[in-house]
């Protein structure tokens, strides 16, 4: 029993202390106690209730409620509301009015079944719909949640005075036995796969809790295991009397054991917080001292974090020596970023530029002096001394902290703030030009670990500065890299020594190519080549990308690069498209369409709703998180246009040179053959409003020969002002819709005619001779077109071989063998993994077409197959001579 | 002229002395100025032990100045280092030159170490000296005794850097002695060890590196073997086969596509065997086919009139761009060292194609238009013409018309049974190679050999 008196008389030494610390602990103590007291049941939720309410009473009032009898009695009454409440339901309640203890009695019992219910299906994690709801990161168990609370009324029972109640050492007991065995089960593995990986954890921390507590009642367990029976006796012995001596309730510490444990030196401490706060006098002598507490008060639930903000600020103030001064700023700017400890919310920009402001500083001493050194590792030193380069070895003052992760703080916080800021208003405008002093930070504390060389923080921080500015025009790098020949400290490679932004890229890739981290060397590349999409160098960026075989790997990534592989291969796509490649434009914008998910697969925006699955709330806050800001998206809007357009131009000639149904089927691009049905089947057209209308009416007209219509729909869409050469893509446009026509025409009305005069269709399409000349030859070669040139007359013989219905199916039939064996060996070059294959006749098609297939498995959620069609014959040929050989192609 | 002159781009790639004949070509075609030429090969010889022909160089360079000092110490130097490893060498070629030993020794190379070390006391350093003296030999210019001892060196050594190396070497001075035959014998050993040397090494960790050499090796082949394949008789087929093939076609598009110049040539020469000849793989039937393919992807890259004009022919079909480009072509080709004496051959076959592909879009043709894009006097044209319909399958469907002075071609179209034949032949063969395939994979699962002989059994059936 001396253990209870002692902590009885614990409590009692707290009471001098107990009026200062109440300001602090009270609300502390609570806090942390709700969601642990929130019971599964609504049978104890009612007192759980009570409970805390009480327990924030309880630190001030602690040992004084004997003369304190008015909010005993209070509380006397609540409790027995809540009694007759439970009549009802609680048969072993004889009395109507019980005490608090025979209550706290029950509420043990109940608690012990509820234990043991969990325990019979295994569930060490059983979290209820309430708590799942309200505390989400609390990750308790029933079972652990249960237990805490049966150890602290039990600790009440204990602070009374009043013997264990026999029921409480026969759960320990067996409980002790059960998690045990449990964790035996464990180890042979069976139950691993029963067993979630939350389950695994609480049933661990559940251990380590159920062995703490035997060892609390060692000795009474002890003492029932020798004779169960006298133990109770002796408990009912005890329980008589108490149970009348108690008319009031028992104030006690609800406080589970280690955290009663703690109290004494948590008052001390917080002893000395207040007198320091009242004493605190802002003095170079006692900076670490106060930094100190300070410290020792961060993360500390009923810490003022404003009020430590503003302790650190004066003490910045007054620090005199470089050792104090990057001590507090260390100091300074982590408690900054604590300020604000909710997930969803950003920082207050304010406190954000002054961190950004604090970072520089703190950037700026220890560039300047190289005898100080801020690093994650260090050897253990006195937080309380002043510490000079004299005195340390090596002449280098060498203190704990991470420059690197100050800096990827602020530029997350950065984007965060932008991901929740509205993007159409000024504030965001506003905010975005926050960006340069980012900027800077971040070249700076590039330079700093440049000088310093650290290798790995060094790479990490060129990413960062990598990733601000690879999407970016030429402009606005310029614009972000103008204030750094300002500044003092430059990294080795800025704009002004490199002269154009693809150099700076360029050798900032460079750099990351080298480093051992493969995920910044992918990342890398693909800034590169979205840097290369980006400035129209289709080919180097095509080359890149194939020859760096992320596709082949990207599906392992982590969703942040898959996301940026998405951006690259888009931007790939409207960089084809601008440079007049119609054809691999649209092939590598075909994936992203099909899947019908743009927005999300670019991290641009959450489809509302999904068929398959509702996210969870975890999951769409994951996927917020996610979400580029508004000023690094590419438009949708003009995405699609872009790839509709460029289906229509390979599409339309293509439906009009098939004849026969079975083959029509086959479309090359699914989503804008939908489209296109969608608006045959339309018994009005209006005049064209949407970019899809103009798309679609524009295609009709070049069914139909009209290329100049369709030239002119094509053209008046508003959204090519986007695109950054308007004008010469509109020319572009136009020259090809040309071609296309021709070759729609002659493929629509060659039926019809014998001879066609080739002046006459150069007038129509407005194409020079030799330019007809050249595509009706290429027609004629390709044997698309039965057809011949008669020279000295200057027209087209058309050829018609009208097929018998037999013919046809007998072609029909021949293809599909020879694709079926074709398929068959694509079957056997998997099953044999050569990567030659062993029969490299397979051809372009063939590969082309199992690569297609393979993709389509092997699609993850989130990515999609890549650049495919033309290039991809191309990149298989790269597959099997280089393996991955980036670095060196540039 | 001298834009598209590849001298300057290839040598990098080459030995030191494989430059030699290159620059010798350039001092005859006279693209630039004889003495930066020259002074190139001064500069070139300075890094042999070709010390006499680098004082001969010196000379013509600067007749009037002395001939530097180092010279003749190096020429000591080098007559020394020559008693001394041939003295070392000629202990091991005595031994082998036993016609016991040479009976003795067999296929097992470790085997046979062991034995000429039982019996003749003969170590792995010894041997390795057959191959410091064949690689003097080979800098001073003695390429034949060079290819003698690096092949007996290769025949005993087990080291494999040492031998690949002295593939190289052997490689080298066959090219440099002219001896094509065994050249096109070392070339294909050659490059069975760099392919091969991929699969082992590729599957160990370090695949980067292995990798990386392994183009280099593949690039510095391709570079090589041009000597071989221009000049060997069958040579332009076997580049077609060679170059061709993924994994080289890979390397020249990611690291020279210049090579395409000499595939496009090779192709435009191997024309005819493309036409006619039913024993040329398919992939040489339809190189051009390839080619052009290939032209059009690299087309950002490289581009020179000899691409250009397969590109104009087969992609543009603009006939009168592609006959611009064929002048054009044809001085290059003219110029160059590998193609200079495919000259002839290369434009009478080029301008086989421009009619073939003209005969095959056009129903009726002027025949004066046509001489006029074949770079050809009107009679000339006409009896180019007629033989040009004489010797292909053309006959039966042109004729020309002296009246009119037209040649009208008809055209049957190609009926339905004949494409349907054409789209399932070889389909049986092809299906038995895959029952053969399958009944060798689960015994051999990836066996190179096996997978590699499969598509030529294959090719042939079609």
């Amino acid at each position: 029993m001396s253990r209870f008196f002692r902590q009885a008389g614990d409590s009692d030494s707290d009471s001098e202390d107990s009026n200062e610390e109440s300001l602090t602990s009270g609300d502390e103590d609570a806090a942390p106690q709700k969601p642990a007291a929130k019971p599964a049941m609504s049978r104890f939720l009612r007192t759980a209730g009570s409970d805390s309410s009480s327990d924030s009473d309880s630190s001030d009032e602690d040992e004084s409620e004997m003369s304190d009898e008015e909010p005993a009695q209070k509380k006397k009454s609540k409790f027995m509301r809540g009694d007759s409440d439970e009549e009802s339901e609680d048969e072993d309640v004889k009395r109507v009015v019980k005490s608090t203890k025979d209550k706290r009695l029950e509420e043990i019992e109940a608690t012990g079944n509820v234990m043991d219910n969990a325990l019979k299906i295994n569930d060490w994690v059983a979290i209820s719909n309430g708590q799942s709801h309200s505390f989400t990161h609390f990750a308790e168990t029933t079972v652990i949640l249960e237990f805490d609370k049966l150890l602290r009324l039990v600790q009440r029972q204990s602070n009374a005075a009043e013997p264990l109640p026999p029921f409480f050492i026969k759960t320990l007991i067996g409980f002790e036995e059960t998690v045990n065995a449990a964790l035996a089960r464990e180890k042979e593995k069976e139950a691993k796969k029963k067993m979630n990986a939350t389950n695994a954890r609480a049933l661990n921390s559940m251990k380590q809790k159920v062995r703490k507590a035997t060892k609390e009642f060692e000795k009474e367990v002890r003492q029932y295991q020798n004779d169960p029976e006298l133990f109770e006796r002796e408990f009912a012995s005890h329980a008589q009397p108490v149970d009348a001596v108690v008319p009031k309730p028992k104030k006690s510490k609800k406080v589970a054991e280690t955290e009663s444990d703690e109290e004494p030196i948590l008052d001390d401490r917080f002893t000395t917080v207040g007198k320091g706060g009242r004493a605190m006098s802002f003095s170079p002598d006692n900076i670490f001292k106060t930094l100190k507490l300070v410290h020792e008060a961060r993360g500390k639930k009923n810490t003022d974090r404003g009020e430590q903000i503003r302790i650190l600020e004066k003490l910045l103030e007054v620090a005199v020596t470089s050792y104090q001064r990057i001590r507090v700023l260390l100091a300074l700017v982590s408690s900054r970023f604590d300020y604000n400890s909710s997930i969803t919310s950003y920082m207050p920009i304010d406190l954000w530029l002054s961190a950004q402001r604090e970072v520089d500083q703190l950037i700026t001493i220890v560039v300047a002096d190289s005898s100080y050194a801020v690093q994650e590792n260090t050897e253990d030193y006195d937080e309380l001394i002043e510490r000079n380069p004299a005195t340390e070895r090596e002449g280098v003052v060498r203190i704990r902290g991470s420059i690197i992760s100050f800096v990827d703080r602020l530029d997350d916080e950065f984007t965060k703030s932008l991901q929740n800021i509205d993007p159409h208003g000024t504030e965001y405008v506003d905010r975005l030009k926050d960006e340069k002093v980012l900027y800077r930070t971040i070249c700076r504390s590039q330079a700093f670990y440049e000088q310093t060389s650290q290798p790995e923080p060094l790479a990490r921080v060129v990413m960062r500065r990598l990733e601000h500015i690879y999407s970016k025009p030429d402009a606005v790098v310029s614009a972000l890299e103008s204030s750094l020949t300002s500044s003092e400290i430059t990294p080795s490679v800025i704009l002004a020594s490199s002269t154009t932004t693809s150099s700076l890229i360029h050798s900032l890739c460079i750099h990351l190519y080298k480093v051992d981290n493969s995920l910044l060397r992918t990342r890398a590349m693909l800034s590169h080549i979205y840097h290369h999409a980006l400035h129209n160098d289709f080919y180097t960026a095509r080359d890149m990308l194939l020859m760096s075989h992320l596709q082949e790997s990207i599906h392992s990534a982590d969703v942040a690069t898959q996301i940026l592989y998405n951006r690259t291969v888009v931007q790939l796509g409207l960089c084809a498209f601008r440079c007049g490649l119609i054809k691999e434009a649209q092939a590598t914008l075909q994936d992203i369409f099909t899947t019908q998910r743009v927005k999300e697969l670019l991290a641009q925006g959450v489809h509302p709703q999904r068929f398959q699955q509702q996210l969870t709330p975890e999951q769409e806050k994951a996927e917020r998180s996610r979400q580029l800001p508004f000023h690094m998206h590419i438009n949708t809007e003009l995405l699609e246009a872009a790839f509709l357009v460029s289906s229509m131009l390979v599409e339309v000639p293509l439906l009009a040179s098939i004849e026969s149904e079975e083959q029509k089927r086959k479309a090359i691009s699914k989503p804008f053959r939908r489209l296109l049905d969608f608006a045959d089947r339309q018994v009005f057209t209006g005049p064209p409003e949407s970019t899809r209308d103009h798309i679609m009416q524009a295609s009709k007209a070049l069914q139909d020969g009209e290329w100049e219509k369709c030239r002119d729909l094509i053209q008046s869409i508003k959204i090519w002002s986007l695109m950054p050469e308007a004008a010469s893509v509109k020319e572009m446009l136009a020259k090809r819709i040309q071609e296309q026509g021709l070759r729609t025409y002659l493929f629509t009305y060659a039926p019809y005619y014998s001879t066609l005069s080739l002046s006459l269709l150069s007038r129509t399409f407005s194409l020079p001779l030799r330019a007809v000349t050249s595509m009706i030859s290429k027609m004629i070669w390709n044997e698309e077109l039965s057809a011949s040139l008669d020279q000295s007359t200057g027209v087209v013989v058309l050829h018609r071989i009208e097929h018998s219905r037999p013919q046809q199916l007998a072609q029909v039939i021949a293809d599909k063998v020879s694709a079926l064996v074709e398929q068959n060996e694509k079957v056997l070059d998997i099953k044999l993994g050569g990567s030659g294959g062993w029969g490299d006749r397979g051809g372009d098609k063939g590969e082309k077409r199992g690569e297609q297939t393979q993709e389509r498995r092997g699609r993850g959620d989130r990515t999609r197959g890549s650049v495919r069609g033309g290039p991809r014959g191309r990149g298989s040929r790269f597959a099997q001579g280089l393996g991955n050989q980036m670095t060196r192609v540039r | 002229m001298a834009d598209y002159d590849l001298s300057k781009t290839i040598i990098p790639y080459l030995d030191r002395h494989l430059a030699f004949p290159l620059l010798a070509h350039l001092v005859e075609t006279s693209l630039f100025p004889i003495e930066q030429v020259q002074a190139a090969q001064y500069e070139l010889a300075k890094g042999t032990n070709m010390v006499d022909y680098a004082v001969s160089l010196f000379e013509q360079l600067h007749p009037d100045e002395e001939i530097p000092e180092e010279f003749s110490g190096k020429r000591d130097k080098a007559v020394s280092t020559n008693e001394r490893l041939q003295l070392e060498a000629q202990a091991v070629l005595d031994v082998i030159e036993n016609p016991d030993v040479a009976q003795a020794l067999r296929q097992d190379k470790i085997q046979n170490l062991q034995y000429l070390k039982d019996n003749y006391n003969l170590t792995l350093e010894q041997i390795t000296a057959l191959y410091n003296f064949g690689q003097f030999q080979y800098t001073y210019g003695n390429y034949s005794g060079a290819a003698d001892y690096l092949y007996h060196f290769r025949v005993l050594s087990t080291d494999n850097d040492l031998n690949t190396s002295a593939h190289w070497g052997k490689l080298a001075s066959d090219i440099l002695t002219g001896k094509w035959e065994t050249a096109l014998e070392e070339l294909n050993t050659l490059r069975d060890v760099v392919d091969s040397r991929s699969t082992s090494t590729l599957l160990t960790a370090s695949t980067e590196p292995a990798a990386l050499t392994q183009l280099h090796s593949r690039t510095w082949l391709v570079h090589w073997s041009l000597f071989v394949y221009f000049n060997h008789p069958q040579g332009r087929t076997l580049l077609l086969e060679t170059f061709l093939s993924p994994t080289y076609l890979n390397t020249i598009q990611t690291s020279c596509p210049w090579i395409l110049r000499y595939m496009a040539t090779a192709a435009i020469l191997s024309r005819k065997s493309a036409a006619g000849g039913t024993a040329a793989s398919s992939r040489v039937r339809h190189s051009i086919r390839e080619i052009v393919k290939v032209i059009q992807t690299e087309e950002y890259q490289y581009q020179d009139p000899v691409t250009s004009f397969l590109k104009e022919l087969y992609i543009e079909f603009d006939f009168e761009a592609a006959q611009r480009e064929l002048t054009l072509a044809d001085r290059v080709v003219g110029d160059d060292f590998f193609l200079g004496e495919f000259r002839e051959e290369f434009l009478d076959n080029a301008r086989y194609l421009i009619s073939e592909a003209y005969c095959r879009i056009h129903q009726r043709i002027d025949i004066g238009d046509l001489s006029e894009r074949l770079n050809l006097s009107r009679d000339e044209g006409e009896k180019w013409i007629v033989n040009l319909i004489r010797e292909t399958r053309m006959g039966a469907e042109a004729k020309i018309d002296l009246e009119k002075n037209v040649i009208e071609i008809h055209r049957s179209p190609l009926p339905v049974y004949q494409s349907v034949i054409e789209k399932t032949r070889g389909l049986a063969f092809r299906t038995q190679a895959l029952g053969t395939g399958m009944l060798h994979s689960p015994q051999q699962p990836q066996q190179p050999q096996q997978t590699q002989s499969q598509p030529t059994v294959v090719e042939g059936a079609r």
